[in-house]
C-alpha cells in the first residue's frame, strides 16, 4: 500500500475519523474493512480521500478503539445492542465478544449480569455454550440465550420434561426429555441455538425396531458421539451411543442386572481414558451407583456403588460426582457439601472424604435447600451449595473463593463455558452471569 | 348494512405499520445485480464497495434475504452458462488455457461477490442453513462448468492425454496442468477423485500392465528393476508437481502391483540374471534396488529372503560336504568366513541391514555348519593355525577382527563342547611348544568364549595358562636351589595340572642317563616344595635342543622333540642301530617311533640319519646310521616330527567317545539342576528343558537324556511317578 497511503481518513455518518490501515488491518481479511483495503475494490471515494460510510458515528469510535487498542469501552450513552449491531455490520461482532470478558480464571469472578425469565416453575438445568451463550431448562421448555444474553426462540421437544441440554456446538443444542407413552414423542432432539428449529430426532432402536424411550443426562465426546442415559420399557434400560453427524444410533449398552445406568443423573465423557462416567445417584435409586463404561469392548471398567454398605448415623449420600482424569480420581460431594475422593486405580473405591463441611457450620439452612453439583475447569474445582458457590485450587483442593449473591435462593444448577460461569437460581427463575475481568491495563 | 354506512365516520384503527417502499428491494437488487455483472466483466472500478456492502445489508436486515439469495444464484448461473460456451469454443490446444483463465476470473468474481455480501454470509446463511457464498460458487461452477456435458469428457481426455504424453517423454505445461489439478482439488475431494483421480489410475494402471510385459520380455533382471525404479520416481514426482499429495499412494500402489507384485517371482528366477545370479556376482547396486522396491510389496521381501536362504544352504552343504574342500582345514575354514563376509556386505550395502535378513543368514549358517561333524574341529585347526604363525605382524585391531568372525562361526555350532575338547588339545600344544604367537590374542579369545559360553567353558583353559605361569615359577626355584647344576644339561618342566589339560595316554619312555638322573632331582626338588602330590613324565610332548658334531666336524644345534632325543642320544655309543634296538632301548610307542625315525631319516634337509634300505617308509628290519654327510646352511635345524595334523580315524573316533562321555555328567547335572526346582515334571518337559539348558555347548541327544534319567532313577536321585510313568519326581 505504500507509506503515504497508511493514513486513510473516513467520514462515518458525517464525522470525520483518521486512522491508519495497520489499525485497519486488525479487523481480519473476513470484514468490512479487510473488504474495502482488498486491491480488487480500488477504493472509491467522492473526495480525493475520504471513503464516506453511511453508520453511527459513536459507535464507530468505540470498535475504532478497539481495533486500536484490542480493549472494550463501551460509553454509558451507547446502548449495548447498538453497538453490538453495529459491530455486525462492520463483521466485527467476534472482536467485540473476545474483548468484552477476559479469560476465565475461578478466583477472579465479577458477578456481571442477572437474567430473570418469564418460565413458571424452578429450573432444571442450565448448560453454558462454547461462546458465551447459554440455555436454561424449565419444566418442558428450554430458553437459549446468545453471548450477548439475547434471548432466542425456546426450544421444546412435543412439550415434554426436560431432563438434561447440551451444547454440541454453538449453533446446536441437544436436549433429553421424557418419553409420552403410547404417543412415540420424547426422546431426544437436535435443534438450532439460533432459531430453535428441529433439526434432528434421535431414535432409539432395540432389536431393529424403533422403540419410544425416556433420555436422561447428556454427555459428547470429541469424536462426534452423544451418549445419553436412556429408559424404555423393562429392559430397555441402559446408555444409548448416536453420531453427531449422522444422527443414527450406534451403540447401546444394556444396564447389567443389580446395576442402574439407564436412571443416571449424570454422564461424563473421559477423553484421556476413552471411558464414560455414569453415575446414578440417591434420591433417584435408593443408592449410588457410579461406573466406567469402555465401549470398544462393552465392559464395566470401573464400578462403585455404596449398596449394601451400612447406614451410619452422619449419613453421607454422594449428591454429585465428577471424575478428574488428571488425578486418575472422582469427587464427589453430599449433602453437607463435604467432598470426597476415589481412586481411580484400584477398583476397591472407598470414598476418602475430606471435612471441609465445618467451614460451612452454623449457617441457616435456606427454605428450599438445593443438592450440591460439582464442575472442574482447568484445574479449578466447583461446588454450589445453597446460595454460593465455592472454588477449590490446588492438589489439596483448597477452598479459594466464594461466589454469593444475595436473592435468588438456592443455585439449583451451575455451569461453565464460553469463559462464563451460569448459576440458576431455584427461585425467581434468575440466572446469574459471572465473568473475568479483562486483563488490568499494567 | 346500514348501521354501517352510518358509521363511516370512524377512525380507522391505528396501524403501526411502516410501509417500505414496495419497489425498494427490487431497486436495490437490481443495484447489486448491475454490480455482478460489472464485476464478471472485469468493470468493477467504477463500484463503491461501502454502497454496495451496505445495499446487501439493508436488504439482509429489512427481510429480502432469500430474494437476494436467489438472486445471487440465478445471476451466477447465468454467468458461468455463458462462460462455459466459451471454454466449449476454445480450439485444441487452448481449451485447457481458457478454463484456467476463466477460472481465474471466476475465483477472483467470486471474492468480490463474497465481499459485497458478507453480511448474508454471516447472519442469513447460518440461520437458514444454506451454502454459503464461497461454496456455493465452486458448486455452480463444477455443475455449469465441470459437469457440464461437453466439457466433462473432454476436459478428461485432455489431461490423461498429457499424462501419456509425458509418460512417453513429451515435455509438457506442468504449470498449467498443476492449475486445472488445483481447481479439481478446490472444488472438493470427490470431484478430484471421481473427475480425475479415479480414471487417471485405470488408464495408469492398464499403461504399466502392458509396459511391464514389454520389458520383462526383453530386459534381464536388472535392467527391468532399474526401468521400475524410474517409473516409479516419475510417478512420485509427479504426484509432487501437479496431484494432490494423498494420490502419491495410490498411484505408487498402482505402479508396484503392475511392475513389481505381478512378476516378482519372475523377476527373483530369471534365467542368468535373477537373484541367485545377483548374489553370485555381488551385484550391489541391483541387490538394493530389488530391495527397496521389493519392500514396497506385500510378501516381496519375504519372497527375497526365501531364495536368499535356500541359495545360501544350497552352497554352504556343497561347500561343508565336498570332500575336496576338508582336506585342508584352515581353507575350509577361510571359506566359510568369507561366505559370511560375502553376505554380510550384501546385507549391509544392499539390503539396509536388514535385521530379518541377517537372521535368515545366521540361521542358514548354523544349518550347513552343522551338517559336517568336523567342523568344530576345523574351526579349532584355523584360530590353532592362526595363534601359531597366522598372526604375526598383524595389528592388535585386525587380530580382534579374525577372533571376532572365528567367535561368529563358533556361535553357529550345536556341538560347542566338542569345539572346546580339541581347543583344549590344540592349545596345550601352543603353550608346551612356546609356538603361541601372542599371549593378548590367545587371552582375548578366552574372554570371548567366557563371554559367549560362561565361566565353566573357560575355567580349564585358564587354568592351562596358569600351569605354564606357575611352572616358570618352579623352574627358577628349582634351579637357585641347585646352584650346582648350571653346566649340565638344562632340563625345564612344565608342571601340568591333570584334568585341565587334554590328558594323552602315554607310555613314558627310557630317558638317556643324563635327563633321568636330572629329572629325579626335580622330582624330589617338587615333592619336597608341594606334599601330596603325584608326577607322572609326558615324554609324548616335550622337546629338546641338543648339540650335535657331524662327520666333517659341521657343528648343529638340533631341535628336537624328547623321542627323537632319546633316539639321537643312543648314536653317542652306537654307530649303527636297528630298529628293533632303538625300540628296545627307548621303549617308545611304536607309532611314535616311526614317526620319529622318519622325520630323521626321510625328510630331505633334516636327515641327520640314515637308513637302510633307503626308503620312504620304517619297517621293522630297517637299519639306523648317523648321517656324517648332513649340512645345512644354518646353525641351528629345527626338525620336525611328521605329525598327523588331522586327526586319524581312530584318533576320531576316540575324541568323539571322550565327548561323550564328558557329556553324560552334564546331562545329568542340567536334569538334577532342572528336577531340584521343578519337584516334578514330565518326560516331554525334562527333555525340552535340558535340550534348552544345554544349548549354549551341545545339542544334546534325547535318547541319550532318557538313558541319564534312567541312570538317575537307578540312583535314587528320581523316581517314576506310581500312577503317570511320563511323570518323574524329585528326591532329596
Amino acid at each position: 500500500m505504500g507509506i503515504q497511503k497508511d493514513r486513510v481518513r473516513f467520514n462515518v455518518g458525517g464525522r470525520i475519523f483518521e486512522t491508519s490501515s495497520t489499525t485497519l488491518a486488525n479487523a481480519g481479511r473476513n470484514s468490512f474493512f479487510g473488504a474495502i483495503f482488498d486491491e480488487n475494490w480500488t477504493l472509491q471515494s467522492g473526495h480525493s480521500d475520504e471513503y464516506f460510510i453511511d453508520r453511527n458515528p459513536d459507535c464507530f469510535a468505540v470498535i475504532l478503539d478497539l481495533l486500536r487498542t484490542g480493549e472494550l469501552y463501551i460509553p454509558a450513552n451507547i446502548p449495548e445492542k447498538l453497538l453490538y449491531r453495529e459491530a455486525l455490520f462492520y463483521g466485527l461482532l467476534d472482536h467485540v465478544r473476545s474483548a468484552k470478558w477476559g479469560q476465565f480464571d475461578g478466583n477472579r469472578l465479577r458477578l456481571s449480569k442477572s437474567i430473570t425469565g418469564q418460565a413458571p416453575g424452578d429450573g432444571t438445568a442450565i448448560r453454558a455454550g462454547p461462546d458465551g451463550g447459554c440455555c436454561v431448562a424449565h419444566g418442558s421448555m428450554v430458553h437459549v440465550y446468545d453471548w450477548m444474553l439475547e434471548e432466542h426462540a425456546p426450544i421444546t421437544l412435543d412439550y415434554q420434561r426436560v431432563n438434561d441440554v447440551g451444547w454440541i456446538d454453538s449453533q446446536n443444542i441437544v436436549i433429553s426429555v421424557c418419553e409420552r407413552l403410547g404417543r412415540g414423542d420424547g426422546g431426544m432432539g437436535l435443534f438450532s441455538s439460533s432459531t430453535g428449529e428441529l433439526r434432528d430426532k434421535f431414535q432409539v432402536n432395540h432389536e431393529n425396531q424403533v422403540k419410544s424411550f425416556t433420555a436422561g443426562a447428556l454427555s459428547f465426546s470429541s469424536d462426534y458421539k452423544i451418549f445419553s442415559s436412556c429408559k424404555g420399557r423393562s429392559n430397555e434400560y441402559g446408555i444409548g451411543v448416536w453420531d453427531q453427524v449422522t444422527g443414527k444410533q450406534i451403540d447401546f449398552f444394556y444396564e447389567p442386572p443389580g446395576w442402574s445406568l439407564g436412571d443416571a443423573d449424570k454422564l461424563q465423557w473421559l477423553h484421556g481414558s476413552n471411558c464414560l462416567l455414569v453415575a446414578t445417584l440417591f434420591p433417584r435409586k435408593d443408592n449410588c451407583y457410579i461406573s466406567l463404561l469402555d465401549f470398544r469392548d462393552k465392559k464395566m471398567v470401573w464400578s462403585w456403588s455404596d449398596g449394601g454398605a451400612p447406614i451410619t448415623v452422619d449419613e453421607k449420600r454422594v449428591r454429585d460426582a465428577i471424575a478428574m482424569e488428571e488425578n486418575s480420581s472422582i469427587c464427589v460431594v453430599n449433602e453437607f457439601e463435604d467432598l470426597g475422593f476415589m481412586d481411580l486405580r484400584s477398583t476397591a473405591g472407598t470414598i476418602r472424604w475430606s471435612s471441609r463441611s465445618r467451614l460451612m457450620k452454623g449457617n441457616n439452612m435456606p427454605d428450599e435447600p438445593c443438592y450440591p453439583k460439582l464442575a472442574l475447569h482447568e484445574g479449578q474445582l466447583f461446588s454450589s451449595m445453597n446460595d454460593c458457590i465455592s472454588v477449590f485450587c490446588g492438589p489439596e483442593w483448597a477452598l479459594t473463593s466464594r461466589l454469593r449473591r444475595s436473592y435468588g435462593g438456592s443455585i439449583c444448577d451451575f455451569s461453565i463455558g464460553g469463559d462464563r460461569l451460569f448459576a440458576l437460581h431455584s427461585e425467581d427463575n434468575v440466572f446469574d452471569i459471572w465473568e473475568t475481568p479483562p486483563p488490568p491495563i499494567i | 348494512m346500514s348501521n354501517q354506512k352510518k358509521r363511516n365516520f370512524q377512525i380507522e384503527a391505528f396501524k403501526h405499520r411502516v410501509v417500505v417502499d414496495p419497489k425498494y428491494a427490487e431497486k436495490t437488487w437490481n443495484i447489486l445485480e448491475h454490480a455482478i455483472h460489472e464485476i464478471y466483466n472485469h468493470n468493477a472500478s467504477g463500484l463503491s464497495f461501502e454502497e454496495l456492502y451496505r445495499n446487501a445489508y439493508n436488504m439482509v436486515l429489512h427481510k429480502f434475504g432469500d430474494k437476494l439469495y436467489s438472486g445471487l444464484v440465478t445471476t451466477m448461473t447465468s454467468h458461468l452458462k455463458e462462460i462455459s460456451k466459451s471454454i466449449e469454443d476454445a480450439q485444441g490446444g487452448l481449451f485447457l488455457e481458457e478454463l484456467h483463465r476463466k477460472w481465474d476470473d471466476h475465483n477472483k468474481a467470486l471474492q468480490m461477490i463474497r465481499d459485497i455480501l458478507m453480511y448474508m454470509d454471516r447472519t442469513y446463511i447460518p440461520s437458514t442453513q444454506k451454502t454459503p457464498v464461497h461454496e456455493l460458487g465452486m458448486n455452480l461452477w463444477r455443475d455449469n462448468i465441470i459437469h457440464s456435458g461437453k466439457i466433462q469428457t473432454r476436459l478428461l481426455n485432455t489431461l490423461l492425454e498429457l499424462v501419456l504424453k509425458e509418460r512417453t517423454g513429451e515435455v509438457i505445461n506442468r504449470g498449467l496442468m498443476r492449475n486445472i489439478i488445483k481447481m479439481l482439488m478446490d472444488l472438493g475431494s470427490s470431484v478430484y477423485q471421481g473427475d480425475f483421480e479415479r480414471p487417471f489410475l485405470e488408464v495408469s494402471a492398464e499403461f504399466y500392465r502392458g509396459e511391464s510385459q514389454k520389458f520383462i520380455e526383453c530386459c534381464d533382471c536388472g535392467d527391468y528393476l532399474k526401468k521400475a525404479e524410474r517409473r516409479l520416481n516419475e510417478e512420485m514426482e509427479r504426484v509432487t508437481h501437479y496431484l494432490d499429495a494423498q494420490s502419491e499412494t495410490k498411484i505408487t500402489n498402482v505402479v508396484e502391483k503392475e511392475m513389481i507384485a505381478n512378476h516378482m517371482v519372475r523377476l527373483i528366477q530369471m534365467e542368468n540374471s535373477g537373484l541367485v545370479n545377483m548374489l553370485l556376482d555381488d551385484k550391489y547396486e541391483d541387490l538394493g534396488r530389488m530391495y527397496v522396491l521389493f519392500r514396497r510389496v506385500q510378501d516381496g521381501l519375504l519372497k527375497i529372503r526365501e531364495v536368499m536362504t535356500s541359495h545360501i544352504r544350497e552352497t554352504g552343504k556343497q561347500l561343508v560336504t565336498d570332500p575336496e574342500r576338508l582336506k585342508d582345514p584352515v581353507e575350509f575354514v577361510q571359506r566359510l568366513l568369507d561366505e559370511k563376509d560375502k553376505y554380510d556386505n550384501i546385507i549391509t550395502l544392499s539390503f539396509n541391514n536388514d535385521k530379518t535378513f541377517q537372521n535368515a543368514l545366521n540361521s542358514s549358517f548354523e544349518y550347513f555348519i552343522n551338517l559336517n561333524a568336523r567342523s568344530p574341529e576345523f574351526i579349532s585347526l584355523f584360530v590353532d593355525e592362526k595363534l601359531r604363525k597366522g598372526l604375526k605382524g598383524v595389528s592388535e585391531e585386525d587380530v580382534e577382527i579374525i577372533l571376532d568372525k572365528v567367535m561368529m562361526l563358533f556361535r553357529y555350532l550345536q556341538e560347542k563342547d566338542v569345539f572346546e575338547k580339541y581347543y583344549k588339545q590344540h592349545l596345550a600344544k601352543r603353550l608346551l611348544s612356546g609356538k603361541t604367537v601372542s599371549d593378548d590374542a590367545e587371552r582375548s579369545l578366552i574372554v570371548k568364549l567366557k563371554t559367549e559360553c560362561g565361566y565353566q567353558f573357560t575355567s580349564k583353559l585358564e587354568g592351562m595358562f596358569t600351569d605354564m605361569k606357575t611352572s616358570q615359577d618352579t623352574m627358577h626355584g628349582f634351579y637357585a636351589s641347585h646352584p650346582e647344576l648350571g653346566d649340565g644339561p638344562t632340563l625345564t618342566v612344565q608342571v601340568l595340572t591333570t584334568g585341565s589339560w587334554p590328558t594323552q595316554p602315554s607310555a613314558t619312555c627310557n630317558l638317556p642317563a643324563e635327563m633321568s638322573v636330572l629329572c629325579e632331582k626335580f622330582r624330589s626338588y617338587y615333592l619336597g616344595t608341594h606334599t601330596g602330590r603325584r608326577l607322572s613324565w609326558q615324554t609324548n610332548m616335550g622337546t629338546a635342543d641338543i648339540k650335535a658334531t657331524f662327520g666333517k666336524g659341521q657343528k648343529h644345534e638340533l631341535n628336537v622333540s624328547t623321542y627323537q632325543m632319546c633316539v639321537l642320544m643312543l648314536f653317542n655309543n652306537a654307530d649303527r642301530l636297528n630298529y628293533k634296538e632303538i625300540e628296545q632301548a627307548t621303549e617308545i610307542p611304536a607309532s611314535d617311533l616311526k614317526r620319529c625315525l622318519q622325520s630323521m631319516a626321510c625328510v630331505k634337509g633334516k636327515n641327520v640319519l640314515r637308513k637302510e634300505p633307503m626308503s620312504k617308509d620304517i619297517g621293522e628290519d630297517d637299519a639306523f646310521f648317523v648321517n656324517d654327510k648332513f649340512t645345512s646352511k644354518f646353525y641351528k635345524v629345527k626338525i620336525g616330527t611328521v605329525v598327523a595334523q588331522k586327526e586319524s580315524e581312530p584318533e576320531k573316533q576316540e575324541t568323539r567317545q571322550r565327548v561323550e562321555e564328558d557329556r553324560k555328567p552334564q546331562i545329568e547335572a542340567a536334569i538334577v539342576r532342572i528336577m531340584k526346582s521343578r519337584r516334578q515334571l514330565d518326560h516331554n518337559n525334562i527333555i525340552a528343558e535340558v535340550t534348552k539348558q544345554l544349548q549354549s555347548r551341545f545339542l544334546a541327544n534325547p535318547t541319550e537324556i532318557k538313558k541319564r534319567i534312567e541312570s538317575l532313577i537307578e540312583r535314587d536321585f528320581l523316581e517314576r511317578d506310581n500312577s503317570d510313568r511320563k511323570l518323574y519326581r524329585y528326591l532329596a
